[in-house]
């Protein structure tokens, strides 16, 4: 759910401009965090970009539903939190030339996927010193789509109230929204678990290593 | 969306209209005023007359009309769910309320279908941090050979039950398929990087330097500038 990218001229530009300014001070701040990555690291990256994009484009049958996956908490571990933000902004801007999502909202839309995704390795790494790779994946995988779904859906609520705030439904909005939120974190966290359990069976080094016992990030 | 950006990437390189022609840097700049016009008019006239504009460019450029069509009306979804949100029992809320994305969407669709990617992302290139610049170029090298990848992955999950049974499982099976992606990317990754160094790789991909060669061509896109821009200035206070 946090990748139904949000289209231009929905929100006002209160929300979607100071959105698009952070985002940019974040891809800054990232690339200066990731000066001295080697470029094979940069392709990495790039792979694990186009691996994003292409799974948002499969459908998993559910039953009813379709589910498109995203993947940003795999990647959020494989990769670390500043990798990871440059994945979410060049995975947005190229779905925003596309006409998925908008062009003006790429800041937004990467920092919903960044955020989660930026979360999902220092997760990793606390569940990592009690329980296995696949379950410690899982669960940043968890927190990262909790926490990528709880901010679309306040980018949303903002946006709905800001532009209007005598004519909003929220509660029909959230009604709507929550349950796909739900079946989102169960969704990707079991992929996820799947994704770590044959990392780790073939190349576990590409994981990162679990926080030594009172470590602190 | 897979065929989509398939075909929209092959008419972008094979496409011959005076729109191919002209240069990436003029057609960005165009895309990029209709789509802040289509964000900030508060005229409905207005918003209706640029999304006649973003279609005129998209079938003067030979787009396959159905093409255009499923590929910017993506954001349909979306702007549904705010219009139940913002129902007010006019006909003017739903309708700014669709336009507006249907314009923007409508308008990258013209740009991406009328510029190569190499040529689109160079002018991006250059203002974007090293590795995001170099993340764009790579990562949608990338996309069309994972696809490829993900389809047949997808048949031999079919093919050896994996999708049959219960969903957690099903799931899990799904995620080990990834996992070779993920190894897949990797090792992808370090033959890339070998050919790169071979190629004499200098440590950034600036993709062609045509982007911003200006031919007569553009003088078409300037003058289509000068249109919507006199247009929008008559309209702009108009109901």
């Amino acid at each position: 759910m946090s990748h139904l990218h949000i289209p231009d001229g929905v929100l006002p530009v209160v929300v979607w401009g100071p959105g698009l300014l952070v985002a940019l001070l974040l891809l800054v701040a990232s690339a200066r965090s990731l000066r001295g990555v080697t470029r094979q690291r940069v392709a990495y990256q790039g792979a694990l970009g186009a691996l994003v994009l292409a799974v948002m484009a499969v459908e998993v049958p559910l039953g009813p539903l379709e589910y498109h996956l995203a993947l940003l908490g795999p990647v959020g571990v494989l990769l670390g939190a500043a990798a990871t933000f440059q994945v979410a902004f060049v995975a947005s801007a190229i779905l925003a030339l596309v006409g998925h999502g908008g062009l003006t909202v790429v800041g937004l839309n990467a920092l919903v996927l960044g955020a989660g995704g930026a979360l999902a390795r220092p997760v990793y790494k606390l569940l990592a010193r009690r329980f296995p790779a696949a379950g410690s994946m899982a669960g940043g995988t968890a927190v990262a789509q909790a926490v990528s779904g709880a901010l679309w859906l306040a980018v949303v609520a903002l946006g709905v109230r800001a532009g209007h705030p005598g004519a909003a439904r929220l509660g029909l909005f959230a009604g709507v929204a929550f349950p796909m939120w739900i079946v989102g974190i169960l969704v990707e966290s079991a992929v996820a678990f799947g994704i770590a359990r044959f990392v780790v069976r073939v190349r576990p080094d590409l994981l990162p290593a679990a926080l030594p016992a009172g470590g602190s990030s | 969306m897979i065929n989509t950006l398939a075909q929209i990437d092959y008419l972008a390189s094979a496409g011959r209209t005076p729109w191919h022609r002209a240069s990436a840097l003029s057609k960005l700049l165009l895309a990029l005023g209709l789509v802040l016009l289509a964000v900030f008019a508060p005229s409905l006239r207005l918003l209706f007359g640029l999304y006649a504009v973003a279609w005129l460019l998209a079938l003067t450029s030979r787009l396959p009309w159905r093409l255009t069509l499923a590929a910017s009306c993506y954001p349909i979804a979306f702007a549904l769910l705010f219009l139940l949100a913002r129902w007010d029992g006019t006909v003017e809320t739903p309708a700014r309320l669709l336009l507006r994305p249907l314009t923007a969407s409508l308008t990258a669709v013209w740009l991406v279908g009328t510029t190569p990617y190499p040529d689109l992302f160079a002018p991006l290139s250059r203002v974007l941090p090293r590795s995001v610049g170099d993340g764009l170029f790579l990562t949608y090298r990338a996309f069309f050979e994972l696809v490829v990848r993900i389809g047949g992955l997808w048949r031999a999950l079919r093919l050896r039950g994996g999708t049959s049974g219960p969903a957690r499982r099903r799931l899990t099976q799904a995620g080990e398929g990834f996992g070779t992606l993920v190894l897949y990317g990797f090792e992808r990754s370090q033959r890339l990087y070998a050919t790169l160094l071979l190629r004499g790789h200098g440590g950034r991909i600036c993709g062609c330097r045509h982007y911003a060669d200006w031919s007569r061509f553009d003088l078409l896109v300037a003058g289509a500038g000068l249109v919507v821009a006199a247009g929008a200035a008559l309209m702009w206070r108009m109901p």
